[in-house]
């Protein structure tokens, strides 16, 4: 079994089914991409796999290193290894980068981090991302830029060294230079810490820089398409639409982002 | 400072000219003290006679805000308290509460009665005066007669003529021109037993150009019963002087009544930084009036509030400016659990002539119960034409958006809900600027919310 594992998954919030049996299985040192239009439903699937209260699972499971998580809690989630870059980080006012890092380590530690420890692993995520010193002792995502919030999510991810990442559209609102950081994060903690992903996006871009050896495509809440790194060009080259005739999906599943 | 002045007519809920106080139906905001107090010379004794016979003929009060609002004293059986001054030790929750930590002197009261004073030598030598207010009018009564009830009216309710009639012990400190100290002065008021009527009294004064901190604490054990405080606070900052100024609250799970009026007069170019932390009480009431007394006064009135259970609190606070150019700057922050109610009223007022002054205020709440109510009531009165007076605020609820985001990196949702209300309350915290108090702060917040921690879940699954 996959250290990452969606069998026949169904999800649906308050109004409506948006996955309609999703198949995955990711293992560490794997990067996966998940391409697909708006409305297909990526981010619930990031969403659903951290267990956020407001999607049911109402089919399948969701397995993680053997054990079924589909019920955990989602803190329970995070500390066996699971990490989700969210698209909209949330600001966290009156706490630092710093002190939230410190806390999110020792959730997941009998005792709590030596301050040398974790200054030296700080520095070492401070220098991989390319961000200033500073940076750690603002408070959380409060009042950070677009391109701010997302080497923020990298740093966490960086520090909290997590089995498999979900990376929820972490290239969208991005200029080229924050792109281009947050993928050689993403890249050098694979290579370095034998980190798994699965690279959520719309768009193609971010994986000029992160190569995916798995690439999926999700329409209608199902996957439709499955393929090496050769799907993405095909993708460049002929767009949604032209798969989306091609696999037979149902028409009209740009209804909103799900 | 300004020459004390006669007493102003009032139409405060709990006004002296009215028979039946606090009986009215009015809708009215609460009043600044604006200066009316009963400093104009007459003696001690003389000020006593004055507040017994109010104390006498007044009720107890009940304050109404704007129809909506009502503190009542119906539950409190003031006959079967007794101010008791029987105490001689340092009690139990004092040393439980305070931090260990160098200081420049503490005064510790129990009951009625003052049980410790304890004042660096080095600071004696240089003329501080810490002693009970007792002994102040025996051996410095020229000082402690001209600043004594200055601004503090002793007839205007029920309870604070019962202090002004009643109070033993007290606290009384002066710093001299010119002496700046770094370390804080703590004045502490404990209740131990139920039963008890502590009628605190503190008077400061700090000389010009003078420069010190003072912590106040108001702690009570966890008892059965009633009890009540019934407080008076004056400080009194001359010329150039400078004062950063605390109070530390937390009446415990004991029925504790507080009923406190607190004035801090800031005198010409002088600067107060007043934050009181109140953390706790069975009801609470308390006028805090900050005012800018002289030319060049500056002031940051900062303030924090944590209520439970079904505590009832209220607030009024007043940042008085009655001379310009001055300048003032009002932040509060407060959150409710369970079935707590507060209601917190911010009062600017410029009064004629306080041209050039500057002043914001700002209160923020967070409700963390479904059955929790804070009300938050800016309001200002400018009777000058060359000002800035404004006001904002905020009030919310927990951001489930930002608890999942934390649950996602590990944290369960009790410490999520903690990381929120502590960055919540942590800008005001930061500022005391004093480690140790701080941490005192910190953990008191934090035990209240592990104590709610079943309601806060309660809340969220409800939603």
């Amino acid at each position: 079994m996959a250290d990452l594992e969606i069998k026949d998954l169904h999800v649906r919030t308050e109004d409506r089914e948006i996955l309609r049996g999703v198949d995955l299985a990711i293992d560490r040192g794997e990067i996966h991409a998940l391409m697909g239009p708006n409305g297909s439903g990526k981010s619930t699937l990031a969403n659903t796999l951290l267990g956020h209260p407001a999607y049911e699972v109402t089919q399948g499971s969701i397995f993680f290193k053997g054990e079924d998580i589909t019920e955990a809690e989602p803190h329970e989630r995070a500390q066996a290894g699971l990490f989700l870059a969210f698209q909209y980080p949330v600001s966290i006012p009156g706490v630092s980068v710093a002190n939230f890092l410190r806390m999110a380590i020792n959730a997941k530690r009998e005792e709590p981090i030596q301050v040398k420890e974790f200054r030296t692993q700080l520095q070492h995520a401070i220098d991989l991302l390319d961000v200033d010193r500073a940076f750690t002792s603002r408070h959380l995502n409060d009042g950070f830029s677009g391109g701010e919030k997302k080497r923020a999510e990298i740093l966490q991810m960086a520090m909290l060294s997590p089995d498999v990442a979900i990376l929820d559209e972490t290239d969208s609102g991005l200029d080229i230079d924050a792109l281009r950081t947050v993928a050689e994060g993403v890249q050098r903690l694979h290579d370095e810490q034998g980190l798994g992903a699965l690279i959520i996006t719309h768009y193609q871009r971010i994986l000029h820089y992160v190569q995916p050896q798995f690439v999926h495509i999700l329409m209608d809440g199902r996957i439709v398409l499955e393929g090496g790194v050769e799907l993405v060009e095909r993708l460049e080259r002929e767009g949604y639409d032209q798969i989306r005739q091609e696999v037979g999906a149902a028409v009209g599943a740009g209804d909103g982002d799900a | 400072m300004p020459e004390p002045v006669a007493p102003l007519p009032r139409s405060d809920g709990a006004s002296p000219q009215r028979e039946k106080a606090g009986r009215h139906r009015e809708a009215t905001l609460y009043h600044a003290l604006a200066g009316a107090g009963a400093g104009d010379g007459r003696s001690l004794a003389q000020l006593r006679e004055v507040a017994l016979r109010a104390f006498e003929r007044l009720e107890l009060p009940v304050w109404r805000r704007s129809g909506f609002w009502t503190t009542s004293l119906q539950t409190l059986e003031l006959e079967a308290l007794e101010n008791d001054v029987s105490a001689t030790a340092v009690p139990d929750v004092v040393r439980r509460a305070l931090p260990e930590r160098a200081r420049a002197g503490r005064i510790v009261q129990s009951g009625g009665s003052v049980v410790e004073v304890e004042l660096d030598p080095a600071l004696a030598a240089r003329g501080v005066i810490l002693c009970s207010l007792e002994q102040a009018f025996e051996l410095h009564g020229e000082l402690a007669s001209a600043w004594y009830s200055k601004r503090l009216p002793i007839d205007r309710n029920k309870l604070e003529a019962a202090n002004a009639a009643f109070w033993t012990g007290g606290a009384f400190l002066h710093v001299p021109a010119g002496v700046v100290i770094e370390q804080p002065f703590e004045i502490v008021y404990a209740i131990e037993r139920p039963g008890v009527a502590q009628y605190g009294r503190t008077l400061i004064v700090g000389g010009a150009a003078s420069e010190f901190k003072v912590h106040e604490y108001d702690l009570a054990e966890d008892f059965d019963g009633e009890a009540l405080h019934a407080g008076a606070f004056e400080l009194y900052l001359q010329d150039g002087a400078r004062c950063r100024l605390a109070q530390v609250q937390d009446w415990g799970r004991g029925e504790v009544f507080d009923v406190s009026t607190r004035f801090v007069g800031v005198g010409r170019d002088a600067y107060c930084h007043w934050l009181p932390a109140l953390l706790g009480g069975h009801l609470v009431r308390q006028h805090l009036e900050l005012a800018i007394c002289e030319p060049g006064g500056d002031m940051a009135f900062r303030g924090l509030f944590f209520s439970e259970e079904h505590e009832h609190l209220d607030l009024f606070a007043v940042d008085l400016h009655e001379i310009g150019p001055s300048g003032g700057d009002v932040h509060w922050r407060g959150a409710a659990t369970g079935e707590s109610r507060a209601s917190f009223e911010g009062l600017i007022q410029i009064d004629p002539g306080a041209q050039r002054t500057h002043t914001y205020l700002q209160i923020h709440s967070m409700m963390l119960s479904p059955k929790a109510r804070i009300d938050a009531i800016p309001s200002v009165l400018v009777s000058a034409d060359d000002v800035s007076a404004s006001h904002g605020g905020t009030v919310g609820e927990l951001d489930e958006a930002a608890i999942f985001y934390m649950q996602s990196r590990g944290l369960d949702r009790a410490a999520a809900v903690r990381v929120i209300v502590e960055g919540f309350f942590e800008p005001l915290i930061a500022e005391l600027q004093d480690e140790p108090l701080e941490a005192v702060v910190r953990e008191k917040i934090a035990a209240k919310l592990a104590a709610a921690r079943e309601d806060i879940e309660a809340y969220a699954t409800s939603r």
